[in-house]
């Protein structure tokens, strides 16, 4: 134990050997190496392209003459679009109402099973609800499309067994717009659930215990003691929704082709039509940046909201 | 001297990272060098619009074809999914711009324009030229309607190996219950109404079924009506090929350099009414809401009987056969007449990459499949209509039906002013917008203002297109 180590008040290592000195540098290493392979694919495959895109968004390019430089042209151009402002008006729309369905629904389904006495009932459901997440949206997307079906659907068949009229579930702009919630939410709705399942049972016994002995019923226990305790969980699924939400794709795209009319048009499915239909791939790219700007706005948003109601304990 | 736990110096760092970043550059490298064309090899790429099960089987029927032309050459077929070409095209341009070019490219009317004004297809002009001989029997074989439609700005960049024009498929023992005729050749928009409401009273089917595209859609009502979704034109030249191949043939003459399309007439007078129809034939109970679709779903509903009419082109016989439907339990009638009997139509064929090395053996190939001999070959059971008019045969047709298959050919032989559906340059945009705009008018009931919108949305797409 030297003196200097005593002064400076940090905790004095012992001496390693050499042999122990080696394989902690080895370790060090492929610690280090793993970090800079992900970091790496994370330059490759994420901040690289979102510098390209950036770069494109000033150029026209029709991806097979060569890249010509217009400036901020298409930014300008972005402004007046009415397609795009629509789109990001119909997808913000689409996102919030996905959002606080996930964040109600998976916070209810949460607490049921949470009640369950039996871990088997309790492991039953979470793989039920969890389910959904592990097929591919485009599939479902598909076997949605065909049950809500206005002509042959399964879904108007059998209101039509009980006397009812057919609904238009994707041919009319509510429908369509219900129909697109409806099934995204039940695809992703057991991300949430899991995160509010792990939130749930992590809260503390004593807490909770403590509680009880107060006399606090169900009610009150859950919206004056879980929450606020789970309230980062809830701020991190918000978080997490909201992004994934508003870049939304797969089911308008297969279920409405972004219809009836623009109803259901995305600002994701105006980013591919835009470069890969139209061949625009620098006003494509414009969009995109925008929509990422957004998304980085909403976000620092929800974390300056959230200094109100997350309480950390 | 100490080390800190797990502590690194920064060489080892830089190292651990430099390391990530080459096995990261080397899967990127991996991965585009798969993606390669396989430039200068002895395999001839086709981009095929359809399925990758669908393309080898593809593959399977071309390859005797192309081995009979060069025993060392091996055939690839790529296969591209979508609901419509739109799909197919944006999909194919990507791979394109990836480095992935194939020799040839299977091509509709929808993409010839996008093909050709982009330069990615090259025009066939000089190996016609030469080999105008050798062509005639496919030139006398083959309406002038079809090859013009292959043509832009003067030079031809296919030749057309099948067709398909918006006919009227009609099933024949929901009209018989409904008590009603079969429609006759001049028959009208009013008999195709009253067949409509007639067929309606069976509460189990759809008297009239339809689906939101380009071909054979409402569109061919505008057509029927005296509209277009964009104005007609045509490109000056052509004579080359007209005064070559088609001397004396009285079909040819006004013949051009291929179709051009101006500006967008989309919220015409005709157009508004021709879609209003439609609408109103929804309100009353005789159409259901269409769907954006390439028309499988609805293929397959008028097999199981659910509809009584739809529009459909040759490629309709082998889907309803192969879909169970026997000889005679379906027919196929001209589309009804309204202020003209007017048909649209869409054409087919292999055009040639600019970028390919192959050239000269994908134009072989290219003659190879567009002789007789092949059609069967590569579009087995009445897929499409073959452009060959000597295809066109009672023969062809005695297995699949339609009993009045006469129907197909006398579509571009009856009927001269029948024209391809408007596919310019900006196809894709335009595929787009009329699926959105039509979807909104069936969905809001105002057509006037939907079409409003398509117009303003085609005038935009134009202008973004350069055209």
């Amino acid at each position: 134990m030297s003196a200097s180590g005593l002064a400076m008040g940090g905790a004095v290592r012992p001496r390693l050997r050499p042999l122990q000195r080696a394989r902690r540098r080895r370790e060090g290493a492929f610690g280090y190496a793993m970090i800079g392979a992900s970091f790496a694919l994370i330059i490759v495959f994420t901040l690289l392209p979102i510098a390209a895109s950036l770069g494109l968004s000033f150029f026209s390019w029709d991806i097979i003459s060569p890249p010509r430089f217009v400036g901020t042209e298409n930014y300008e151009r972005l402004a007046a679009d009415n397609h795009v402002v629509n789109s990001f008006v119909v997808t913000l729309g689409l996102a919030v109402a996905i959002v606080l369905l996930q964040l109600v629904i998976g916070m209810a389904l949460a607490v049921l099973v949470q009640q369950r006495r039996r871990s088997w009932v309790r492991g039953l459901f979470r793989t039920i609800y969890y389910l959904p997440l592990l097929a591919s949206t485009a599939a479902a997307s598909v076997f949605m499309g065909y049950i809500f079906n206005e002509r042959f659907g399964v879904v108007n068949y059998y209101l039509a067994l009980l006397g009812l009229p057919d609904v238009p579930w994707l041919t009319s702009s509510t429908g369509a717009s219900a129909t697109i919630v409806m099934v995204a939410v039940w695809q992703s709705v057991g991300f949430t659930f899991v995160l509010f399942v792990a939130a749930l049972s992590s809260l503390p016994r004593d807490v909770l215990e403590a509680v009880a002995l107060d006399g606090a019923g169900p009610v009150r226990t859950f919206f004056s003691v879980k929450l606020p305790l789970i309230s980062p969980t809830v701020f991190f699924a918000s978080v997490v929704n909201l992004i994934n939400a508003m870049q939304l794709f797969d089911q308008p795209f297969i279920m409405t082709s972004g219809g009836p009319g623009t109803s259901t048009t995305t600002t994701t499915m105006i980013i591919y039509q835009t470069a890969f239909q139209n061949l625009q791939f620098g006003y494509g790219s414009a969009i995109s940046m925008v929509l990422f700007a957004v998304l980085i706005a909403m976000t620092g948003v929800q974390f300056l909201v959230a200094r109100r109601w997350v309480f950390y304990s | 001297m100490s080390y800190p736990e797990a502590a690194l110096s920064r060489r080892t760092l830089l190292k651990a990272g430099g390391t990530g970043l080459a096995m990261a550059g080397l899967a990127s490298l991996a991965a585009c060098t798969s993606a390669g064309s396989g430039s200068g090899s002895k395999t001839l790429t086709v981009a095929y619009f359809g399925d990758q099960k669908a393309a080898d089987a593809f593959r399977k029927r071309i390859e005797p074809v192309v081995r009979k032309l060069d025993k060392s050459v091996t055939v690839r077929v790529n296969g591209t999914s979508g609901t419509d070409w739109n799909v197919f095209f944006a999909k194919l341009l990507t791979q394109i711009a990836s480095g992935s070019s194939p020799d040839i490219v299977s091509v509709a009317t929808e993409g010839l324009q996008l093909m050709a004004s982009k330069d990615l297809a090259m025009p066939l002009d000089d190996y016609v030229k030469r080999d105008i001989k050798e062509l005639k029997s496919y030139f006398d074989d083959v309406p002038a309607s079809l090859v013009e439609a292959m043509m832009f700005q003067g030079h031809l960049y296919e030749l057309p190996t099948d067709y398909n024009a918006g006919n009227m498929y009609y099933n024949t023992a929901l009209l018989q219950q409904a008590g009603v005729a079969a429609p006759t050749e001049h028959w009208t928009i009013d008999d195709f109404h009253a067949a409509s409401t007639a067929l309606a009273r069976n509460k189990n089917t759809e008297a009239y079924g339809w689906v939101v595209r380009l071909w054979g859609s409402w569109t061919s009502f505008l057509y029927a009506n005296g509209g277009n979704l964009l104005e007609e034109g045509k490109y000056p030249g052509g004579s080359w090929l007209w005064d070559a191949a088609y001397k004396g043939d009285p079909s040819a003459q006004g013949r051009s350099g291929g179709w051009k399309w101006g500006d967008p007439t989309a919220n015409s007078a005709e157009a508004v009414e021709a879609l209003q129809y439609l609408l109103e034939m929804k309100r009353a109970g005789l159409s259901p809401s269409p769907d954006v679709s390439g028309g499988s779903d609805l293929q397959n509903l008028f097999a199981a009987g659910r509809v009584g009419m739809a529009i459909g082109g040759g490629f309709w016989a082998g889907g309803l056969a192969n879909a169970g439907m026997k000889r005679g339990s379906f027919d196929v009638q001209f589309f009804p007449e309204w202020k003209s009997q007017r048909h649209l139509f869409g054409a087919s064929g292999f055009a040639i990459f600019q970028k390919s090395d192959k050239k000269d053996l994908a134009w072989e190939v290219v003659k190879e499949l567009s002789k007789p001999s092949s059609f069967d070959v590569i579009f087995p059971g009445n897929a499409t209509t073959p452009a060959r008019q000597s295809l066109l045969t009672a023969e062809r047709y005695a297995t699949t039906g339609p009993q009045n298959w006469q129907v197909f050919g006398k579509t571009l032989t009856e009927f001269p002013t029948t024209a391809p559906i408007p596919a310019p340059p900006y196809y894709n945009a335009l595929a787009t917008a009329l699926n959105q705009r039509t979807t909104q008018a069936i969905s809001s009931g105002d057509v006037k203002s939907a079409l409003d919108g398509l117009q303003r949305d085609l005038e935009a797409a134009r202008s973004s297109a350069g055209s």
